[in-house]
């Protein structure tokens, strides 16, 4: 996937200034950067829920937006944090929906199959026949996770998927962004706000600033005091552990 | 799953009963059978009634269930829409210009022409036209129907100020749903309208489970959001329109009936709300029907029942919402 001058503006003011970068196949990207700063734009560009200005989004040879939506969406799934159901869904309702773009309503063994494997490997079991909404907030992640999951795609986009989590769900949702990855081949891309995190689970990171890149590269390439400091405009330091890099910022 | 999805079959296969019985009721009740002329003349009368009550229960039915879908809400009611004031503002409009004794207000398939042709019109270009400049935005959907209900009535309030008021008199009993005095011809174009509804739009209907979802959600599983949305709003306006042409303004039943099937079904699966939300119209209408014809002797109208009845289950609805 290959991001060419993309550009945005919101009544007059550019939030996404030709923003230009390559997504690497296999590894986990995080977008990171300060508020307004236009990584949840570009973000929502990706995953076809904001329109562009001008710019390219290049994905397998072929322009984002001249993609057939079903056949997009059997290669790329996207996780938003506005998820909000009037419905009554259970669990297990609600994976069977990742299924859509292959079948429709109408589910076959194949797609049962599939379904079980991903609230297997979510470890959902025990609360397959309850109602989303009768689950907590981490429980909630990690069914919509397997919703994904069961959409069998090879891109992951997810929008903020530590917000609104302690610290154990939180740790717990970017281990399982990790498994995505590494145990299922998956391409994940995901916006977050805390940059430990991006340190410590990703492989790539993007950090805007002013609707620009500031610094694209691995995690140790941009995880250095000089480069955050500049782009969040507060003293870090940086410390080692676990061979990587961590921040403390005040 | 499979467990929820039997119950569910069991609840509508009692709900149809209920329907049926309601229906045969409604049929029987104070025939004398004995006497072959009087049968026949009971059936020739109540036959095409019931055959209107049970379209309307459909039309409306499915439509207030594919209406709060698309909303994302279980407590609105297609009568925000507009249609009811727009029907209401129409009939007064030709009794105030040309007169009950026109054409356009006593002949009834032309009345019902006109009304379909106007409220048609305005659909297609509210809700398809409209809804595209707003950048698709459901909340402004609620809006203008609630400022379009306001200004029609507005509109129809003035001009029964000036009117004469014998017209007036003759042209209340019009603005009164009933399911009286409606003709063969009407009832079978008006089933033809809605088959052709639901066949133009089957491929969104079967996209309706997955619009619940929100916005993103449809769009992440490859549903074209916009355009869907878009045709199913213009096919709810459309089916209340029909309805409303052929009985009167009564959408207000939608919000009773799609969510009885809501409560009753607790599912999100749509085929099984919108039959019985449709299921519940029939009892309900049906039912009230003969009420009004044999307990109160056509002294009340059925839209007082379900205005009275309507606006007591909202308020429950939306004392039971907060608490939750």
């Amino acid at each position: 996937m290959q991001i060419k001058e993309l550009t945005k503006q919101y009544d007059g003011k550019t939030v996404v200034d030709s923003v230009s970068f390559e997504i690497p196949k296999g590894k986990v990207l995080s977008l990171i950067g300060p508020n307004g700063a236009g990584k949840s734009t570009v973000m929502g560009i990706l995953s076809r829920l904001i329109a562009r200005d001008s710019g390219l989004v290049d994905f397998k040879g072929r322009d984002i937006t001249r993609w057939k939506s079903r056949d997009l969406s059997k290669k790329l799934a996207i996780l938003t944090q506005t998820n909000h159901i009037q419905m009554k869904l259970t669990v297990r309702e609600l994976v069977t929906f990742g299924r859509f773009p292959y079948s429709g309503n109408r589910i076959t063994a194949k797609d049962e199959e599939i379904i079980n494997r991903a609230i297997r490997y979510m470890e959902l079991e025990p609360f397959e026949h309850q109602f989303i909404d009768e689950l907590s907030g981490g429980q909630r992640q990690r069914a919509y996770i397997a919703m994904v999951i069961a959409q069998d795609t090879e891109y992951v986009l997810l929008d903020e998927p530590t917000n609104n989590l302690d610290i154990y769900h939180a740790t717990n949702m970017m281990k399982i962004v990790r498994r995505l990855c590494d145990e299922l081949g998956k391409t994940v891309i995901l916006v977050l706000h805390e940059i430990n995190y991006a340190a410590f689970y990703s492989d790539y990171i993007c950090a805007f600033v002013n609707g620009r890149i500031a610094k694209f590269g691995t995690v140790k390439e941009v995880m250095t005091s000089e480069v955050l400091s500049s782009i969040y405009q507060v003293d870090f330091k940086i410390m080692e552990i676990q061979g990587k890099p961590l921040s403390i910022y005040y | 799953m499979n467990m929820a999805y039997r119950k569910n079959i069991r609840k509508l296969i009692l709900l149809s009963l209920l329907a049926l019985a309601a229906a045969v009721a409604y049929m029987t009740v104070e025939v004398n059978f004995s006497n072959e002329k009087l049968l026949g003349y009971a059936m020739k009368i109540r036959s095409p009634k019931l055959a209107v009550m049970l379209i309307t229960s459909f039309a409306i039915g499915g439509a207030s269930i594919v209406f709060q879908s698309v909303i994302n809400n279980t407590i609105v009611t297609p009568c925000l829409l507009g249609m009811n004031s727009l029907y209401t503002l129409i009939h007064t409009a030709v009794v105030f210009t040309v007169g009950t004794g026109s054409a356009l207000a006593s002949n009834s398939n032309l009345s019902f022409a006109v009304d379909l042709l106007i409220m048609g019109a305005a659909a297609t270009l509210i809700y398809s036209y409209l809804f595209k400049k707003t950048k698709h935005n459901v909340l402004y959907v609620l809006l203008i129907g609630t400022v379009l209900t306001s200004f029609f009535s507005s509109i129809q309030s003035t001009l029964i100020r000036v009117m004469d008021p014998n017209e007036y008199d003759t042209l209340l009993n019009t603005l009164v749903a009933s399911f009286s005095n409606i003709n063969s011809e009407i009832i079978i174009l008006s089933v033809v309208l809605l088959a052709a509804i639901v066949f133009f739009l089957r491929k969104d209907l079967a996209l309706l489970d997955v619009l619940t979802l929100g916005k993103e959600q449809a769009i992440n599983l490859g549903v074209d959001y916009d355009r869907s949305i878009r045709r199913l709003l213009l096919g709810v306006t459309l089916c209340i329109a029909v309805a409303t042409a052929m009985v009167g303004p009564i959408s207000f039943l939608g919000l009773i009936i799609a969510n009885l099937s809501r409560q009753l079904l607790k599912t999100y699966r749509h085929p099984q709300l919108i039959l019985g939300s449709a299921l519940f119209g029939m009892a309900v209408l049906v039912g009230g029907q003969l009420l009004v014809e044999h307990v109160f002797t056509y002294t009340v109208p059925v839209s007082v029942f379900i205005t009275v009845g309507g606006g007591i289950y909202f308020l429950y609805l939306l004392l039971t919402n907060r608490r939750s």
